[in-house]
């Protein structure tokens, strides 16, 4: 009892941050990109003196993807008084979170979750500095309808609420455009998918989409190329891994996948890279959304003067930012309005891309 | 796209039925289904991206590359029959006078136990092999034909004959014959049985390794996890040929890879291994007694 009193009796001469996400188990990698983005971010504040004169720090969470697990940590952060997080990484643990810190004028901004209906419920407190699965799917629809012209199309998923829900965005931006031939699901963790393969190449289509992860992506266009199908596979950012290209081999040459843009070449990055590197190494795919994430909570406590939820959400919501990754602002939702998806492609063993 | 579906069908046939004569043997011999079986087939498989790994260093497969994968094949296969024998001196003959559940529920022990090893050793994430033979292969009635599939249905062939010469023609296969008949009876007239038993598990258990390393060739994936579902759908293809047949294991294995194929690309590739398990049901409410078993009279 007497330590938990103590914990309530924090002093207030401090900021705290939260960061949140799968810190152990399976997706542990994915949660510690964010923790140690968002560390990067507030020991670059704490140096320049912290914020509103005080002291940042910086409260972890680790929800393990699990939902149940990420509403205990947000009744954490409400008990300890967190102003605002960075987090959570995975769509099912974002979203019933959401509604806690909401409830409790905290103000959450999630680096990956790309699940559209995080930001659809209209919470004042909730963005989001990545895109979205909707976004996304138009973006790889936009391209294949205006680069590759297809007649026919065909699209696979695994199944998952990531999969399915970025096949289904992608089907309904492409309208009636085009004629759709074949639409179903695969069974992750198959190791044998020539089957449907096959049917998918019995009728004939000029291209294929897949929604879904690299493992499945990387046995796909390798045993597509097996049983003769000779089209270019489009899919989302969950198959830009460099072992998409090591399974699939030769076979990955000309798959079209939709993510952001490599943060190594742009110039707003560089000082990024350099610390990201020097204190945890390589950075991850997302680090530099949590990293982005991060400085745009702080900065908008510095300017707003306040610790309080709502007015800090209410300041975010009408600024743009100048993240390290790109300007960012949102739309009455708390999307980006921008979303920050180019497409790729697999040439000689690289990810390339498409100007 | 008939004929395409028939050739993958038949090398999927041809993984399930190796892995699947594994387990009809050590049936045949202690009426035990041996779970950790599906748990060899993923080492071997395992085994088989370490050695390749290996000989790519040490520059033989460039040198060679039929000589690398005979090397990579018997490498596996020995070590996976080491770990056969191992499993069944250390999980099954302490038990082998127990009630029947006792290695039964070893059986389950140990394949939870070597998937964990692997985990712990090899990591959670899948490992990959990139394509060691060309995909584009023969074009027959407008099916392609992959020189990984051509590798797999000849290997696989040729082994079962030799199995079953094996079997058929020589002592030792005579001495596993008639262990499986009646093991008190083969002792006394002077078979050592617990021999017998030893080498039923590595024969089976080196199968299992050319499977694993198979697959690997085949899909270039493997995960921990993997023994785990192929080793179900090998046992389903051992019942549906019926347990303790050497044939019915083959013959089960390949109507298996067969009917997964054609179910899931006319029906729905969502309920591929459903379509797999509902013959599993169907064959134990049929035909318990499998395709070529016959109905055996209980001995207890």
């Amino acid at each position: 009892m007497t330590m938990f009193l103590g914990c309530a009796h924090q002093d207030e001469n401090v900021v705290r941050i939260g960061a949140a996400g799968p810190m152990t188990g399976d997706q542990s990698k994915m949660g510690m990109d964010l923790k140690n983005a968002t560390e990067l971010a507030v020991a670059e504040w704490n140096e320049k003196g912290g914020v509103l004169g005080k002291k940042i720090i910086l409260v972890a969470g680790d929800d393990q993807a699990d939902p149940k697990q990420a509403v205990s940590i947000a009744n954490k952060f409400i008990n300890q008084k967190v102003v605002a997080l960075v987090g959570h990484w995975n769509s099912s643990c974002s979203i019933p979170a959401s509604k806690y810190y909401d409830d409790a004028n905290i103000v959450m901004i999630s680096p990956a979750t790309t699940n559209p209906q995080l930001t659809q419920q209209g919470f004042k407190h909730v963005f989001r500095v990545c895109g979205t699965d909707d976004q996304q799917g138009r973006a790889a629809a936009d391209f294949v309808l205006k680069k590759l012209h297809p007649r026919r199309v065909a699209i696979i998923h695994d199944k998952t609420a990531y999969g399915q829900g970025l096949a289904d965005f992608f089907k309904k931006a492409l309208g009636n455009k085009v004629e759709l031939v074949y639409y179903g699901g695969i069974i992750q963790r198959d190791p044998d998918y020539k089957a449907v393969l096959t049917a998918i190449k019995e009728n004939k289509p000029d291209i294929y989409f897949f929604g879904g992860i690299y493992p499945e992506a990387g046995r796909l266009v390798r045993q597509a190329k097996e049983v003769g199908l000779d089209i270019p596979m489009i899919t989302g950012d969950g198959v830009y891994d460099p072992t998409f290209i090591s399974i699939a081999g030769p076979a990955a040459e000309g798959t079209f996948i939709t993510f952001g843009k490599e943060p190594s070449g742009l110039a707003t990055a560089q000082s990024f890279m350099k610390n990201y590197k020097a204190a945890y190494g390589n950075p991850g795919p997302y680090s530099i959304y949590a990293y982005d994430a991060a400085n745009i909570i702080l900065t908008a406590i510095a300017q707003t003067g306040t610790t309080d939820g709502t007015k800090i959400a209410d300041y975010i919501s009408k600024t743009t930012f100048h993240g390290a990754f790109s300007d960012i602002s949102f739309d009455k939702n708390g999307d980006v309005t921008k979303a920050p998806y180019v497409i790729w492609v697999v040439q000689k063993g690289k990810f390339v891309e498409v100007q | 796209m008939f004929t395409q579906q028939l050739i993958n069908g038949l090398a999927l046939g041809a993984v399930y039925a190796l892995i699947a004569l594994g387990y009809t043997m050590v049936y045949g011999i202690l009426q035990l289904i041996n779970f950790a079986h599906g748990e060899v087939y993923m080492l071997g498989a395992y085994l088989g991206i370490i050695i390749l790994g290996v000989l790519t260093y040490l520059g033989l497969t460039a040198y060679s590359l039929p000589l690398s994968l005979l090397v990579t094949v018997l490498g596996s296969m020995a070590f996976c029959a080491a770990y056969g024998a191992a499993i069944e001196r250390i999980a099954y003959r302490p038990l082998r006078n127990a009630t029947k559940l006792a290695p039964l529920i070893s059986a389950v022990g140990m394949s939870i136990i070597l998937q964990n090893v692997v985990m712990l050793s090899q990591g959670k994430e899948y490992k990959n092999l990139p394509p060691m033979l060309p995909s584009e292969g023969f074009t027959i009635f407008g099916a392609n034909i992959s020189p990984v599939q051509i590798f797999i249905l000849i290997a696989s062939i040729l082994l079962m004959i030799v199995l079953h010469l094996f079997v058929a023609k020589t002592r030792l296969g005579k001495a596993m014959r008639a262990t499986s008949q009646d093991r008190v009876m083969a002792g006394l007239v002077g078979i050592n049985v617990n021999q017998v038993i030893s080498i039923t598990f590595m024969i089976g258990s080196a199968l299992a390794a050319v499977a694993g390393v198979m697959v690997t060739l085949y899909y270039g994936v493997v995960h921990f996890f993997m023994g785990y579902l192929a080793g179900i759908k090998a046992f389903t293809a051992a019942v549906l040929g019926g347990i303790g047949s050497i044939p019915g294991a083959m013959l089960g294995g390949f109507v298996l890879g067969l009917i997964e194929n054609f179910c899931a690309s006319y029906i729905s590739s969502v309920y591929k291994d459903a379509f797999a398990f509902a013959v599993l049901i169907i064959t134990l409410i049929i035909r318990p007694s499998g395709l070529l078993g016959q109905k055996s009279v209980d001995k207890v």
